[in-house]
């Protein structure tokens, strides 16, 4: 064992289509032990990205490896790195068993091999039926045992929460916990936030191709907030804080009679009023929520900010 | 490649294509040798007598009707592929995709002789006792009859390279699929009938394989047979190569 095992390293990598770039200098790395999180909204270059990552797409520059390898470099590929991209798909006529035991001769894995991982992703009872017959979530399922047939130290999953119902995402989640656990590298797509937040301890962000954060969740969840002041006398208050509250208060007016400061507590605020005589309506602390800060990171310019919502203080 | 032939032979069997596409060959293969034989010998047949030997090996040439089905078998074999979006998982499993489409070539070649042996069979059954009631004793190991059913076999097997490279180039299935059908089907038996392009049309794959079996027509001319099974090599191995190399270059979306 190196350290270079299970770790995935994406450097400059870059994929045109055209004058598009889809994937733009991008550089991040995931690291063994861990469920990262590669985030973005569609079209911003994920699956792109994982298949360059995968020796499926050729990038224009850059380099991506895994374990220290480029993918089809690597000694034994699927003992090393097992991956479901959305476009996995199967034979309809073809049972789950037979896709699998497929895959069982092509890598030398005994075919009882298929049963196990069956087993593992909950489709003991199915395998036999053809692929035709199943829900979008046996085929999430279906593609996951394939990606497990050679018990590989990374997986790489793009979109595996879509077509899961609620029970099948807390069902994957446990699964992929119980792999991270074991030292396993995890690398899971999704372009909705909340569908991975739970799931995910390390986060990848990905906006027109280009890498806007990386870090882990609670780095992300870094939290902004601010006392929200509804008064008739905005004016008067607003003075009144800028006398007082020096450099450190930044005051925006949402609205008519309403004042965001950030850099005050409420109790400052509500002290201040008090001393000042203003009337009051409201005076709440808000704070942006995960959600909201992935969506400012992958918002457009010409997007408007997305509303925020209160949350009792 | 041994584990990716057997895992090709796999997937074949885990669907029923090849049995039908089989029957089909069969059934055709029947058609043609009943048709050789009941209007062989009418004045205006532009086949040779069937007592004769070029006659004979005319009758027996009728299984390399199988190499078109067969092609098609092994386009839609490689095109599946990318039509049923399993390709992925085919070169994550083997990321070197050279040696993939090897193995389809190979599997695909032994389903040929597969494929031909079977059609051999049938026209012999059909042929031998028809013949012999009409009194012409045929020499199985005579009359230049091994080296047409040799050409059956050769014919047939390249034709699954060729399918298996018209498919990598294209990966579109229906326009491979279709494409092969109205070329051999339709088109090549028109323009190989018009004498002024003969000394074109006897290059094309359809008049390769039968100049390879021998077959022999009135109307139209053929190469030598070791010049046609060239010919027809060289369209196999040309599209094969090309299909490998444009699989390694292509991106897997």
């Amino acid at each position: 064992m190196t350290n270079k095992d299970g770790r995935i390293v994406v450097a400059g990598l870059t994929k045109r289509y055209g004058t598009l770039k889809a994937v733009d200098d991008l550089s991040f790395t995931v690291e063994p032990g861990t469920i990262t999180g590669f985030l973005g909204p569609n079209g911003a270059g994920k699956t792109t990205t994982l298949r360059m990552l995968l020796g499926l797409i050729s990038p224009d520059a850059g380099t991506a490896t895994i374990s220290g390898h480029p993918y089809p470099a690597l000694p034994a590929p699927n003992e090393e790195v097992g991956a479901v991209l959305e476009a996995s798909g199967f034979h309809p006529a073809r049972s789950g068993r037979n896709h699998l035991r497929i895959y069982c001769t092509v890598n030398g894995h005994p075919p009882e091999r298929a049963d196990h991982v069956l087993a593992l992703v909950g489709l003991a009872d199915a395998g036999r039926r053809p692929v035709r017959g199943y829900s979008l979530g046996m085929r999430q399922r279906l593609a996951l045992a394939t990606a497990l047939l050679g018990d590989p130290r990374v997986l790489i999953l793009d979109e595996p929460a879509n077509g899961l119902d609620p029970e099948g995402i807390s069902w994957l989640r446990r699964l992929l916990r119980a792999l991270a656990d074991e030292g396993r590298t995890v690398l899971v797509s999704s372009h909705v936030l909340s569908e991975v937040q739970q799931l995910v301890d390390q986060v990848v962000i990905l906006h027109h191709g280009r890498l806007v954060r990386q870090g882990t969740l609670a780095e992300l969840a870094d939290r902004q907030t601010w006392v929200s002041v509804q008064t008739p006398q905005a004016d008067q208050l607003l003075a009144a804080l800028a006398r007082s509250g020096g450099d450190r208060a930044q005051i925006q007016r949402p609205g008519p009679g309403q004042l965001r400061i950030t850099g005050l507590a409420a109790a400052e605020v509500g002290r201040l009023a008090l001393t000042e005589r203003v009337e009051l309506h409201e005076l709440t602390t808000e704070h942006s929520d995960l959600e909201q800060a992935f969506l400012a990171l992958t918002a457009d310019a010409d997007q408007q900010p997305v509303p925020v919502l209160k949350e009792a203080s | 490649m041994r584990r990716l032939i057997a895992a090709e032979f796999h997937k074949l069997a885990t669907t029923r294509l090849w049995l039908w596409l089989l029957l089909g060959s069969v059934a055709l293969t029947a058609l043609y040798a009943s048709l050789a034989i009941a209007f062989g010998d009418t004045p205006d047949n532009p086949t040779p007598p069937l007592a004769s030997p070029a006659g004979q090996r005319t009758v027996f040439s009728v299984g390399q009707g199988a190499g078109t089905l067969l092609a098609v078998l092994a386009a839609i074999g490689l095109t599946g592929e990318f039509r049923h979006q399993t390709a992925t998982t085919t070169f994550l499993a083997t990321p070197n995709r050279s040696r993939v489409v090897l193995a389809k070539l190979i599997t695909y070649a032994l389903v040929g002789v597969g494929y031909s042996l079977v059609c051999i069979a049938v026209t012999i059954a059909i042929a031998l006792p028809w013949l012999n009631a009409k009194g012409i004793r045929v020499p199985l190991t005579g009359n230049g009859i091994p080296a047409t059913l040799a050409g059956v076999v050769a014919a047939v097997t390249i034709f699954g390279l060729i399918g298996v490279g018209l498919g990598a180039l294209v990966r579109e299935q229906v326009a491979t699929v279709v494409g092969l059908l109205v070329y051999l089907f339709i088109a090549e038996p028109i323009v190989t009938r018009i004498p002024a392009l003969s000394s074109w049309t006897i290059y094309l794959p359809g008049a390769a394989a039968s100049a390879l079996t021998q077959v022999a027509q009135a109307n139209q001319t053929f190469l030598p047979p070791g010049r046609g099974g060239l010919v027809l090599a060289a369209y196999g191995l040309l599209l094969a190569a090309a299909g490998i190399l444009l699989t390694i270059r292509r991106d897997i979306t």
